[in-house]
């Protein structure tokens, strides 16, 4: 990285905080909306406590108490709204100052989301906490597990991140981009694990789940931190999420490159 | 592949620019709804017809015409946002629409008031962000701002949040920060729009001064005539996509179809009907009186004027220049297309 490219890094990282710090009470309630795994894991932990013998498919109320604390954490990371942005930047025309400056927009957009994490982040971890306190949840004390997530979850946030963005440049050949997003997050919240861990759906099920990127984005590192994966696992899903990751990087730039020649820059 | 250009000078070239916009039409209503989901309606609509002009460096040129006539398409094409659908363009010999780094780093557009300020910061904060991203060393930066303070008045304003300025101050930022980088070609869409008259006499004078300071090049589309005639001296005239005038700003007004605007002061009133006798009733307001009437026949007119009107007062005065281009679009034999450039 050279100075040139670590100055714009910091300038746009101080500047997109700034901007999130604005609407740091947005966030937070943005932040308690997104409780769906929370709820799922009360639903499984009363099934599960009066389930014969206490579990289910292997998971205890408290294995899913666990389970579904570090989903709905895993997701907080996850969080992307770039598709909303891009497909409305395309509509409206409001695409063009960005398109004047001799950086990508994509950049903004990334460093922009990295920015609001930091503004999500102190609050995420208090809730947390309080979380795990009052269901008993408990995770793993390995550190190699802990390292080996923060490995996986900015990668998963980068695949996750990408998907969007092609779901948002649709907009260059559709009215609106944002229908196909639904769609995209009932996958994820359904394969990635939101609603259940994946080893409690029909194997068949797993079976094709395996062949997308979500339960890796999401299932993977809450399995490892509630000590259900092991590093093996990791290395396994980290390839197949940085493979994924290129995929959507290539088709990013794709898309891209024959989306900006149909701009047609309306009203900006 | 770039249009070769032989004259080293030329900053901005276009050849035969056309731009061509397919439409989906839709009638009211649940039927019209239901017929454009199973047969989509859908026509070509031709903003920009090959369009062919050449600018010199550091020429201010105006680019006028009534409202769809293309001129925004224009410039959006030269700025590298729309791909012409056929034609050429360079600008500083880059191809716009390839939006290179170095090209856009010789460039800006202006439109409008909104653009690119982050709206919920403090203006200083959008420069710092276009200082990292124009890679602006911090002695060049703090001396840009230091001269556009001198001439915009930013203190005091670069510290409030964007929204909460008001719309004078909002356009000066703007303007600020799309000049930052200190680009050779600017092109300004309707950069006074909604300003009050000091504020556009202020954005005026910043226009005039940036040019002088560094030879740019400025394509500047306006509604406020006094823009035009204040900084350019040669005009396009785009209607209906295609090029009709290109020349002097004083050339448009002394033409065959030029008319001069005789101001009469009457003793007693004249009905409408009468005055129109003596050339095209412009404006009656009382006993004061616009009359047009043809360059060339400005004396006979006013001795006309003169013998069967009790005048008190007769002034001949060039019309302005928004009469001028009205006129032109009025007119029912439209001027010929500008011939395209070989």
């Amino acid at each position: 990285m050279n100075a040139h490219t670590w100055r714009k890094f910091r300038v746009l990282m101080a500047t997109q905080f700034a901007h999130m710090t604005v609407y740091r009470a947005e966030i937070v309630i943005w932040m308690l909306s997104g409780t769906l795994s929370l709820v799922m894991g009360l639903i499984w932990m009363q099934q599960a406590a009066s389930a014969p013998g206490g579990e289910i498919g292997g998971y205890t109320a408290r294995d899913f108490a666990s389970y579904f604390i570090a989903t709905w954490g895993t997701a907080q990371i996850l969080v992307v709204w770039v598709a909303w942005e891009l497909s409305f930047d395309v509509r409206q025309g409001t695409l063009s100052p960005k398109l004047l400056r001799p950086i990508d927009p994509f950049w903004m957009h990334y460093v922009g989301h990295w920015a609001e994490r930091i503004v999500r982040l102190p609050l995420m971890f208090v809730l947390l906490v309080i979380f795990a306190v009052l269901t008993g949840a408990q995770y793993t004390t390995q550190l190699s597990h802990w390292l080996a997530y923060l490995l996986l979850v900015p990668l998963a946030f980068t695949l996750r991140f990408l998907l969007e963005y092609c779901i948002g440049l649709l907009a260059f050949w559709f009215e609106a981009a944002e229908n196909f997003q639904e769609l995209v997050w009932v996958l994820y919240a359904a394969l990635g694990g939101l609603l259940a861990p994946l080893s409690l759906y029909p194997a068949a099920v797993q079976k094709v789940a395996a062949f997308t990127p979500f339960p890796y984005m999401l299932g993977l590192p809450c399995d490892l931190l509630t000590g259900k994966a092991d590093l093996s696992d990791v290395l396994r899903g980290f390839f197949i999420l940085l493979a994924w990751t290129v995929g959507f990087g290539l088709l990013r730039a794709l898309m891209w490159r024959h989306g900006v020649r149909k701009y047609g820059a309306v009203g900006a | 592949m770039p249009v070769p250009t032989t004259d080293p000078d030329i900053t901005v070239r276009a050849a035969q620019l056309r731009k061509a916009y397919t439409v989906t039409e839709k009638e009211p209503g649940f039927l019209g709804s239901l017929r454009a989901f199973v047969r989509p309606n859908t026509r070509t609509v031709e903003a920009v017809k090959g369009v062919s002009f050449e600018l010199r460096g550091g020429e201010m040129v105006g680019f006028l015409g009534p409202n769809g006539a293309g001129k925004t398409t224009t410039l959006k094409m030269l700025s590298g946002l729309l791909h012409p659908t056929s034609g050429a363009a360079t600008v500083q010999g880059h191809t716009p629409q390839k939006r290179g780094t170095a090209f856009l780093k010789q460039i800006t557009l202006v439109m409008g008031q909104k653009q690119q300020l982050i709206w919920d910061l403090p203006a200083q904060d959008s420069f710092l962000v276009n200082q990292a991203i124009y890679e602006i060393p911090d002695a060049e930066y703090r001396a840009t701002m230091r001269e556009f303070d001198e001439v915009l008045d930013l203190s005091g304003i670069l510290s409030k949040q964007v929204r909460k300025l008001s719309l004078g101050e909002r356009m000066k930022c703007e303007l600020a920060a799309a000049l930052l980088h200190r680009p050779k070609v600017l092109f300004l869409d309707e950069p006074t729009i909604g300003l009050d008259v000091n504020m556009q006499e202020r954005i005026r004078e910043f226009v005039r001064e940036y040019n002088a300071r560094f030879n740019a090049t400025v394509m500047l589309t306006s509604h406020y005539m006094a823009d035009v005639t204040a900084l350019c001296q040669r005009i396009l005239v785009i209607d209906g996509g295609e090029l009709v005038f290109d020349g002097d700003l004083s050339a448009l007004t002394s033409g065959p179809d030029a008319r001069k605007t005789v101001r009469l002061q009457l003793s007693r009133p004249e009905t409408a009907a009468r005055l129109s006798t003596f050339g095209e009733l412009i404006r009656l307001d009382g006993l004061d009186v616009e009359l047009a009437v043809p360059r060339g026949e400005v004396s006979a007119r006013a001795a006309a004027m003169l013998t069967h009107l009790d005048v008190a007062d007769l002034t001949v005065v060039d019309p302005p220049i928004e009469q001028v281009i009205g006129q032109l679009f009025r007119s029912d034999k439209k001027p010929e297309p500008v011939k395209a450039l070989a």
